[in-house]
């Protein structure tokens, strides 16, 4: 169990991780496109771990690990002061990853554990003058085990695989503290096109702090997921932001009029004005819209950025 | 030389463990080691394929997903880099380079190796497994810990990162900067003067690890290499795991009922910290982004969460054991809030 562990774990991980940025752009709805060259050096990294682990295997592995010799070995110098603690600890070497040794304790326990993954080595030290071999063969750090709880990177390298989860929607969104928008000093006049396309950001912007109110009356198209807006039946055109990963998101929303709520998480782009609440250019004012027309688009490849060039998938 | 230390190390461990009551024995083992394991997951697929998959389509169960990988993802390359490292300074470095390069006295020792961890550049994921390296080159402990409790809060990368987050206040910083080397040193010190070799687990007690004459230095690496790394990775996935269980079940409406008192705003945030569990790298823009709190808190919030959280705790207990881990990260809290508290109020 111990060597497929070996191969397979840093193998399917490594698979996973070049399957997601390599291959697919699955990686996106996770992190930062700024990973990718990370990720996928990760991947070869891990795949190389792999593939050296399973060459040495059938080579060099049975000289230097395999000591079948030594696993009796404990049972012998287990003296009454190891008997005393046997029952508390066995849980010191059932953690199976290699370093049990020295303490001489936990070799007695029923289901032998520290015997099952190769730990014999270096308890002989307890015997005293027999310790000549241990340190000359390798005690110090025996690194044949696969610690158990590694099997638990099954789970992300499986996921990646076979069953990747969707990018952060309406559900986080809902509950996700609002990024802040910067306050920007002076604005540059709109460009002229309609209708006129913003992101969440610039829109918010625009009909909070822009004082030339330069907004007032034109039509905008404005892009991002529907998020329900609790039990009033009113929504949010939102977007999803991070600066590192999914832990760490922001939602950027502007609250939609005039249209009865699509449903959660369908992508939109949104043409419609503004709508009037407080006095547009100051602080009084909502972020919120007339909706004229809302046709859904495909989801962006990257949904976590409110950027304008959306690049369907 | 290596032959007497070892045995000498092994004789110590024999003493300490035969001369206490047998109970005293804090468990080690841990999570979810048992021999059953591979039946419990056989099983568990079974119910899996019987009860059907719907609920993985439920929304919280889907962002909680997206957030677990995400924090994977986003460790991954880190602890690779730090294991990798790690496994370095076990088979390349000579034994005896890092006492002969740190002051000998431990209590100057600590401030050196806090200050040396400004040139390690990633977040917290990487100094977990240098730092046991580090131990296992013969270290001192306490300056080992200084280093770990640094390295990821006062690098460039994240400084950088702290600057670009705060542009209207460069003097946090400057404060991150401070906050963090004086808790680092005080953890490191607090450990010469309470600290006990019987927290860490024996591996790390018995300090005589890395190359051994006749064996190849690079079979060494890989091995040291591959057996951190799995070690180190399963511990992230499974604080990785609780990280998001906390990031999705807390609604961050909860954060403004706390931002309006100056003294729950700066416990409180701490405790966020501890419980996102945000890559120290990106904590800042976090940080930037909770408006409503006091300069104080938040910067509570970035001394603490580069130093203690979920995913940080359960890569500490698999490395250094579980009983070292909770003492360790509960003293790391306090005195890291102090830190921050009296950096903030000499500040502003």
């Amino acid at each position: 169990m111990r060597y497929p562990a070996r191969i397979l774990l840093p193998a399917l991980t490594g698979a996973g991780l070049l399957h997601a940025a390599l291959i697919t752009d699955l990686y996106l709805r996770y992190v930062k496109a700024g990973l990718r060259p990370l990720l996928i050096g990760s991947g070869a990294v891990l795949l190389l771990l792999a593939l050296t682990a399973a060459t040495t295997r059938t080579g060099r592995r049975p000289a230097e690990h395999g000591r079948p010799a030594e696993h009796g070995r404990p049972a012998e110098h287990a003296g009454a002061d190891d008997q005393e603690h046997a029952d508390g600890d066995g849980h010191e070497h059932a953690d199976g990853d290699g370093h049990a040794y020295g303490d001489g304790r936990g070799h007695t326990d029923a289901d032998g554990h520290g015997h099952a993954d190769g730990h014999g080595l270096g308890y002989a030290d307890l015997g005293g003058p027999a310790d000549g071999h241990g340190p000359a063969d390798g005690h110090g750090h025996d690194h044949t085990g696969t610690p158990r709880v590694a099997w638990l990177l099954l789970l992300p390298a499986l996921s990646l695989l076979c069953y990747a989860p969707p990018a952060l929607g309406a559900y986080t969104a809902a509950r996700a503290n609002d990024k802040t928008v910067a306050v920007q000093r002076g604005f540059a006049p709109l460009p002229t096109a309609s209708p006129l396309p913003l992101t969440l950001t610039e829109f918010t912007k625009r009909v909070r702090q822009d004082r030339s109110r330069a907004v007032a009356g034109r039509t905008v198209r404005l892009t991002g997921f529907v998020t329900p807006a609790g039990r009033d039946g009113g929504w949010y055109l939102t977007r999803i932001v991070f600066s590192c990963c999914a832990a760490d998101s922001q939602t950027v929303r502007v609250r939609m009029y005039g249209r009865p709520a699509p449903p959660a998480d369908t992508w939109l782009a949104v043409t419609g004005t503004w709508h009037p609440r407080g006095a547009l250019g100051t602080r009084t004012a909502q972020a919120a819209l007339d909706v004229r027309d809302a046709r859904p688009i495909a989801p962006p490849v990257n949904a976590y950025t409110d950027d304008l060039p959306l690049t369907p998938s | 030389m290596e032959t007497t230390d070892d045995r000498a190390g092994a004789a110590r461990c024999v003493t300490a463990v035969s001369s206490g009551p047998p109970v005293r024995r804090i468990r080690s083992r841990p999570f979810g080691v048992r021999p059953w394991l591979p039946g419990a997951a056989l099983l568990s697929a079974a119910v899996l394929v019987a009860v059907g998959t719907r609920w993985l389509e439920h929304p919280a169960v889907q962002a909680w997903r997206t957030v677990c990988l995400a924090i994977t993802l986003q460790a991954l390359p880190f602890l690779l880099l730090g294991t990798a490292l790690s496994g370095a300074i076990n088979a390349f470095v000579p034994a005896g380079l890092f006492t002969r390069v740190l002051p000998k006295r431990p209590a100057l020792a600590v401030p050196v190796a806090g200050a040396a961890g400004a040139v390690l550049p990633g977040c917290e994921c990487a100094s977990v497994p240098v730092a046991s390296s580090l131990i296992r080159r013969g270290v001192p402990p306490a300056a080992a810990f200084a280093f770990l409790l640094s390295a990821p809060a006062v690098n460039p990368v994240v400084l950088t990162a702290t600057a670009v987050a705060f542009p209207d206040n460069p003097a946090m910083v400057a404060a991150r900067l401070l906050a963090s080397l004086t808790t680092a040193a005080v953890m490191g010190w607090l450990w010469l003067w309470l600290g006990k070799e019987e927290w860490l687990r024996p591996l790390l007690r018995h300090r005589a690890t890395g190359h051994r004459p006749g064996h190849s230095r690079r079979t060494e690496f890989r091995l040291g290499f591959q057996h951190d790394f799995l070690h180190a990775g399963g511990f992230l996935v499974l604080g990785a795991m609780a990280a998001a269980t906390f990031n999705v079940t807390v609604p961050g409406a909860v954060l403004d009922a706390f931002s309006g008192s100056p003294w729950l705003s700066v416990p409180f945030l701490a405790g966020l910290a501890v419980l996102l569990a945000v890559c120290s790298e990106a904590d800042a823009f976090v940080a930037a982004s909770l408006t409503g709190f006091s300069p104080t808190a938040r910067l509570a919030f970035l001394v603490v969460g580069p130093m203690v959280d979920l995913k940080l705790f359960a890569l500490q207990a698999g490395t250094f054991g579980r009983a070292f881990a909770w003492r360790f990260c509960t003293a790391t809290t306090v005195v890291a809030v102090a830190a921050g508290v009296l950096t903030g109020a000499a500040l502003w």
